[in-house]
């Protein structure tokens, strides 16, 4: 009884619910929006963007964040892209520009972990330099043709139904990254790495190689997500994809992901991705441009990070008026023993991390 | 008294600052503090004395505002206040420095002075006049700082002068020092004491709260002495000895307490020898047995910790060598000491031995994750159940806490959670630093008895406490360190104030 | 880069601050770069391409000054050049209702206010939704481009529609040096002192050193946020003005990649990502030094295509760098060596002499 009452009272589960009401409202003002057409059509639109949420989200639960995956994803679209067109088997094009997402997400976690970087400066300098990068190899030209596979792909149907092959795709990974997520050793290992960092490492967690393993599914699927985009625009330009990164870290944090980490669930992240696709959809049919789809993922994103800490001091405060007396924590050494005063060195308040 | 006292009229010496009338803090079911009343007066330097648990760092609070009192009154200059939060404290003069001074280390000297207060001359920062005042108050004090340096580039002592110097820039009237003494040499203590002296002359108010006894002996007017809660004395410096204030502080014989050890001689399992980190502890060497209960005693930052950490793997150890059932042993993480079959119970449970977010039998077998996984990394969620619901019954954690969230139980009940931590990994060796730091005696009994347990079933434990009492009790040998080295080696049982005196330093004169 | 202070241990500080010597190295850097480009490429010296590079520096220098304010309390702003953009195309339209001696002053009166306003809003959203500044300037970021797209209106604004004072600013100089240089030096002196000279700014490194610190003392943290954003802000839309002189027809892209420019131009001039240390100045000697080597790959055509990797690279070095040295320099918070002599004192000596000694 107490399982049902935390999975309906659940993060996810109110997800749910706003999905439902969009789908309701959305299709009472339009009519399309649950047409098997504009199904198909928001799906194929937001595959990449699933599939890099599900990359950035282990990161961010173990309490880093990767800025850099679509720099990594343009990196290694292009680089596939530039392959195929001077004629290189698709099997293998496909194969270094995966590799080449890899080590886009070793370098990240190589940097963060064992360089002691912060996180956040980091793949912000690399999400610039793997752009960049892609920039040196392409300039300004696009590669528009490619082989029928990779188009096929990202833009065709399973054969016989309606359903998006990328799709399939898309939700196999997730499914695995569920599986990683919530039922391996790895999976509990990010949620202890990501709430008290040093009691992980204390338990003897390999804290290292749990965080830097992050990074390398995080490059890795980006780069996945880049050959999606190739098959699904079919364009491979530089620089491509960087509208993604919003919706992608939206989704994570709409999904219940804490940006300081420890807590999410994968599911959470897939149904945040679904409300965010519908929405923009929803909004699209309405006559809102696709800048406004995204004003509207951005205001999303502050509802999803901004209302749960103002529920919580809206309690806060009127619980503190009715009782009298203030507790302040922290600003005491313990009772003679170590612990710096509450205004000790190491401290990460609101921002930069 | 001390006849440094300054001149003026011996009314304004003696005149009270400020006041402890009865007060009375309770945590949940813990009394912290019982009806204590003590009066800080003009002028002179008052010794706070008393164990771990006996109240010093509440009353501190207390009057620093953190916390409020739930009965009694404080009364600054005569009128009774309400010391609500630390900015109010402040307003009313009690400034306090901690053993990790607050500062902004990009920040120069004399800017760490004025934080928030910067001088201003018609509404600019008046850099000339911030500069000239920083040089005024160290010359006043007679310290030696140049105000332009950035504070990074200064040691902790200069630190905590920086901390001090700007209790006097505040106008501070009564300053308390909590075990201001512990991370500096003896050479900066005596710095320091100079320093405190001409405070003290220039009529502020000092609390020093510190287990060195021989500086309390050495620097304060008047020592007042806690002890559960209560204030047990309170006399002049030079009408009581060190062995008084020791008899004082340690109070009651050992009681029902502690639990009754089996003494076993096993054979050899770890052998530590000249092990040196520069810096926190050097040429440390000695040997543990299986079964015993190996205590080490000593006041805060002689090293036990960054020992305990060196041999766990957290932090290794610049040189030196280790031995492991005679088998050679470098400690090159904590994950290898698990392996081998160490554990480490550490200081702070908050920070270092839980993840709050989770619920308990996760963190109750975080140390063996890996066993719980079946061979292809699947998380066997059923099998960790079992292993909690067994974890728990070994430490005596009831049945109806096992599926909450850590953050929710109590602190005994959470440390319950971190031993049944380290008990999952079937240790040779078991490292506890603090066991019982912060939670209520009852459950203070069962961990102590399920400790003793282990080491009669031939677990070497290593047991690092500053109670003076408990460590006595509960160890089969007992070594002492101070400031880095093992200093002395008892066999149980044995007195408190031989074991403090090695502690602190102090030694004693042959009784005639 | 960065470090350069002398690491003697001594009580008497000899180094005023980190910056100054770290300044000074870049300066050398910059210098020396100049040269040896002139020396051997024709294309760098001639009078144009100075006069571009520098103008264009000037504008980034102006945004990287705000950006580094935001960086120096441990902040971060992503949203600066939406800021830019959509600064750039109502200060271009709007000012050109104000004619006039007077046009002038409303146009950049306009441009700090608007731009004062965005940072605000970021502000508000770090201070009333509690959330962390990169996450909260990564959704205004989208919401302010899509304003600009919005407020564009799918054209753009027409170099025939900005007034000419706008339109004529960028080819202007004063005593023979240009007008953006001239503002780009204002902007710097009048941050400098205010960061230098103002509790504010003193606050701003407070807050940046250390947070808790900075509250318990009694740093009003929530109004200095509002003030951080809206100065980084202020300075956005100013550069937002130059950039419709400078490039005469604004569309809906006006600003884009500005942040990642304008990050590495303040880190690389030596402003820590940690907080805390750099200056007004910093910022500008990166924009100068970013912007001379991108000028100088551009010439040598090694790729006009470098600039986003050069930035992202520069930023992970100079993160890298920072960190690593600050490590190495800053002293261990505990005891250094033990003294081995540490006099074991005689109880009954003390109780016999009645207690302290005066030291």
């Amino acid at each position: 009884m107490a399982r049902v009452r935390q999975l309906v009272l659940s993060w996810e589960a109110g997800l749910v619910v706003l999905t439902v009401l969009i789908v309701i409202i959305g299709q009472s003002a339009d009519h399309d929006l649950i047409s098997s057409f504009n199904l198909q059509t928001t799906a194929l639109n937001n595959v990449i963007l699933l599939c890099l949420a599900l990359g950035v989200a282990p990161v961010i639960m173990t309490g880093d964040i990767d800025l850099s995956v679509v720099g990594t994803l343009a990196l290694s679209g292009v680089v596939m892209g530039d392959l195929m067109s001077h004629g290189m088997a698709t099997g293998l094009a496909i194969a270094i520009g995966l590799v080449i997402a890899l080590i886009c997400g070793l370098i990240n976690g190589l940097l963060v972990v064992l360089f002691d970087l912060p996180a956040l400066a980091v793949t912000l300098g690399t999400m610039g330099a793997y752009t960049g990068i892609s920039f040196l190899i392409l300039g300004g030209l696009a590669i528009t043709t490619f082989p029928n596979s990779v188009v096929s792909l990202g833009s065709s149907n399973l054969t016989g139904t309606q359903i998006p092959f990328c799709v399939v795709v898309v939700l196999v990974i997730a499914a695995i990254m569920a599986y990683l997520v919530h039922f391996t050793t790895w999976g509990k290992s990010l949620f202890a790495v990501g709430g008290n960092r040093k009691a992980a490492l204390f338990s003897g967690i390999a804290v290292n190689r749990v965080r830097i393993i992050t990074f390398v599914i995080s490059g890795f699927l980006a780069g996945f997500a880049g050959l999606l985009f190739l098959g699904n625009y079919e364009t491979a330009q530089a620089g491509m994809g960087a509208s993604e990164l919003l919706p992608a870290i939206t989704a994570v944090i709409l999904g219940g992901v804490s940006a300081y980490g420890g807590t999410g669930t994968i599911p959470g992240v897939v149904i945040a991705a679904v409300l965010l696709a519908l929405l923009q959809s929803a909004l699209g049919l309405h006559g809102f441009s696709g800048q406004g789809q995204t004003m509207a993922v951005g205001f999303l994103l502050i509802i999803a990070i901004g209302a749960p800490p103002l529920a919580r001091s809206a309690r806060d405060w009127s619980r503190r008026r009715r009782a009298g007396v203030v507790e302040i924590a922290s600003a005491g050494a313990g009772e003679s023993k170590g612990g710096s005063a509450g205004s000790g060195e190491a401290v990460r308040s609101t921002a930069v991390n | 008294m001390s006849d440094q006292r300054s001149s003026d009229a011996d009314d304004n010496a003696a005149a009270p600052v400020v006041e402890l009338r009865g007060i009375r803090r309770s945590f949940g079911g813990l009394q912290a503090l019982s009806g204590v009343s003590m009066t800080l007066r003009r002028g002179e330097i008052v010794g706070l004395l008393g164990e771990n648990g006996a109240g010093k760092s509440t009353l501190v609070k207390i009057l620093t505002g953190v916390l409020e009192p739930d009965g009694g009154q404080i009364v600054v200059d005569g009128e009774v206040r309400r010391v609500s939060n630390p900015r109010v404290a402040r307003e009313l003069g009690i400034a306090a420095t901690y053993q990790e001074p607050a500062v902004f280390p990009d920040l120069d000297v004399a800017e760490n002075l004025f934080a928030g207060r910067q001088p201003t001359r018609r509404g600019i920062v008046d850099w000339g006049a911030m500069y000239k005042k920083a040089e005024e108050v160290f010359r006043e004090i007679g310290v030696d700082l140049d105000p332009r340096t950035p504070v990074y580039q200064l040691g902790i002592a200069d630190r905590q002068i920086i901390e001090i110097a700007k209790s006097l820039i505040s106008e501070a009237r009564v300053l308390i020092l909590d075990e201001p003494t512990s991370v500096l040499s003896s050479r900066e203590v005596d710095s320091l004491f100079v320093l405190l002296n001409s405070l003290r002359d220039r009529g502020i108010s000092l609390v020093f709260v510190s287990h060195k006894l021989d500086e309390v002996k050495a620097i304060t007017d008047r020592v007042v002495v806690l002890r559960d809660g209560t204030l047990v004395a309170e006399k002049p410096t030079s009408d009581v000895s060190v062995s008084e204030l020791v008899q004082m502080m340690c109070g009651r014989a050992i009681g029902d307490l502690y639990p009754s050890l089996t003494r076993v001689a096993g054979d050899t399992i770890l052998e530590v020898e000249n092990l040196t980190r520069r810096g926190y502890f050097q040429n440390v060497s000695f040997s543990l047995r299986r079964g015993e209960i190996l205590g080490l005693a000593g006041l805060v930052g002689a090293g036990r910790t960054e020992l305990a950490e060196a041999i766990f793997g957290i932090s290794p150890p610049d040189s030196g060598s280790m031995t492991l059932d005679g088998i050679p042993y470098t400690a090159v993480s904590p994950r290898h000491a698990v392996r081998v079959g160490i554990a480490y119970l550490p200081e702070d449970r908050l920070s270092n031995g839980l993840v709050m977010g989770m619920r308990v039998p996760f963190n109750m077998t975080m140390t063996v994750w890996s066993r719980i996984a079946n061979r292809f990394g699947r998380f066997r969620t059923r099998v960790m159940y079992r292993q909690s619901a067994q974890l728990a019954e070994r430490v005596q954690l009831q049945a109806g806490r096992l599926n909450q969230l850590t953050s929710s139980l109590s602190g005994g009940n959470q440390q319950k959670v971190v031993l049944g931590k380290w008990l999952a990994t079937e240790p040779r060796i078991l490292i506890l630093d603090e066991p019982t730091h912060g939670i209520d005696v009852g459950t203070k009994a069962e961990v102590l008895g399920i400790v003793a347990e282990l080491a009669a079933s031939g677990v070497a434990v290593i047991f690092i406490s500053s109670e003076l009492e408990e460590v006595r009790a509960m160890s089969t040998r007992l070594l002492v360190m101070r400031e880095g080295s093992i200093v002395a080696e008892f066999a149980t049982p044995v007195d408190a104030h031989v074991v403090l005196e090695a502690a602190s330093g102090v030694v004693a004169r042959q009784e005639s | 880069m960065i470090a350069d202070v002398a690491l003697s241990a001594t009580r008497r500080g000899r180094v005023r601050s980190l910056v100054r010597r770290s300044d000074t190295a870049l300066i050398g850097l910059i210098v020396l770069i100049t040269l040896v480009a002139t020396a051997t490429l024709s294309d760098f010296r001639t009078l144009s391409n100075i006069n571009n590079l520098l103008n264009t520096t000037a504008l980034i220098a102006i945004v990287a000054i705000g950006e580094a304010v935001v960086i120096l309390a441990r902040q971060i702003d992503l949203s600066v050049g939406a800021i830019l953009g959509i600064c750039a195309y109502l200060v271009g339209s709007w000012s050109g209702h104000v004619s006039g001696p007077f046009g002038p002053v409303f146009g950049v009166l306009l441009a700090l206010g608007l731009g004062a306003a965005f940072g605000l809003g970021n502000a508000l959203l770090i201070n009333v939704f509690k959330m962390p500044a990169i996450i909260a300037t990564l959704a205004t970021l989208s919401i302010y481009t899509g304003l600009q797209i919005i407020v564009n209106n799918g054209s753009q604004l027409y170099l025939t529609q900005v007034p000419k004072w706008l339109a004529g600013l960028r080819g202007n100089a004063w005593f023979g040096i240009g007008t953006f240089i001239w503002i780009a030096v204002i902007c710097l002196i009048v941050v400098t002192f205010i960061l230098r000279r103002t509790r504010f700014g003193r606050d701003i490194y407070a807050l940046g050193s250390n947070p808790d610190a900075a509250v318990y003392l009694g740093v009003k943290i929530r109004v200095r946020t509002y003030q951080i954003f809206a100065l980084c802000g202020a300075l956005a839309g100013l550069g937002g003005l130059l950039y419709t002189s400078q490039f005469g027809n604004v569309d809906a892209t006006a600003g884009n990649g500005m942040n990642l420019t304008v990050i590495a131009a303040a880190v690389v001039g030596g402003v820590s990502l940690f907080g805390g240390a750099g200056t007004a100045l910093s910022a500008v000697l990166g924009a100068l030094l970013l912007g001379e080597i991108q000028n100088i790959l551009e010439l040598t055509r090694i790729s006009i295509f470098a600039e986003q990797t050069l930035q992202g690279a520069a930023i992970v070095i100079a993160v890298a760098v920072y960190a690593v040295v600050s490590r190495r320099l800053r002293r261990p918070v505990r005891r250094e060596a033990f003294l081995s002599d540490h006099p074991t004192l005689d109880t009954a000596a003390i109780d016999a002499a009645g207690g302290a000694s005066n030291g």
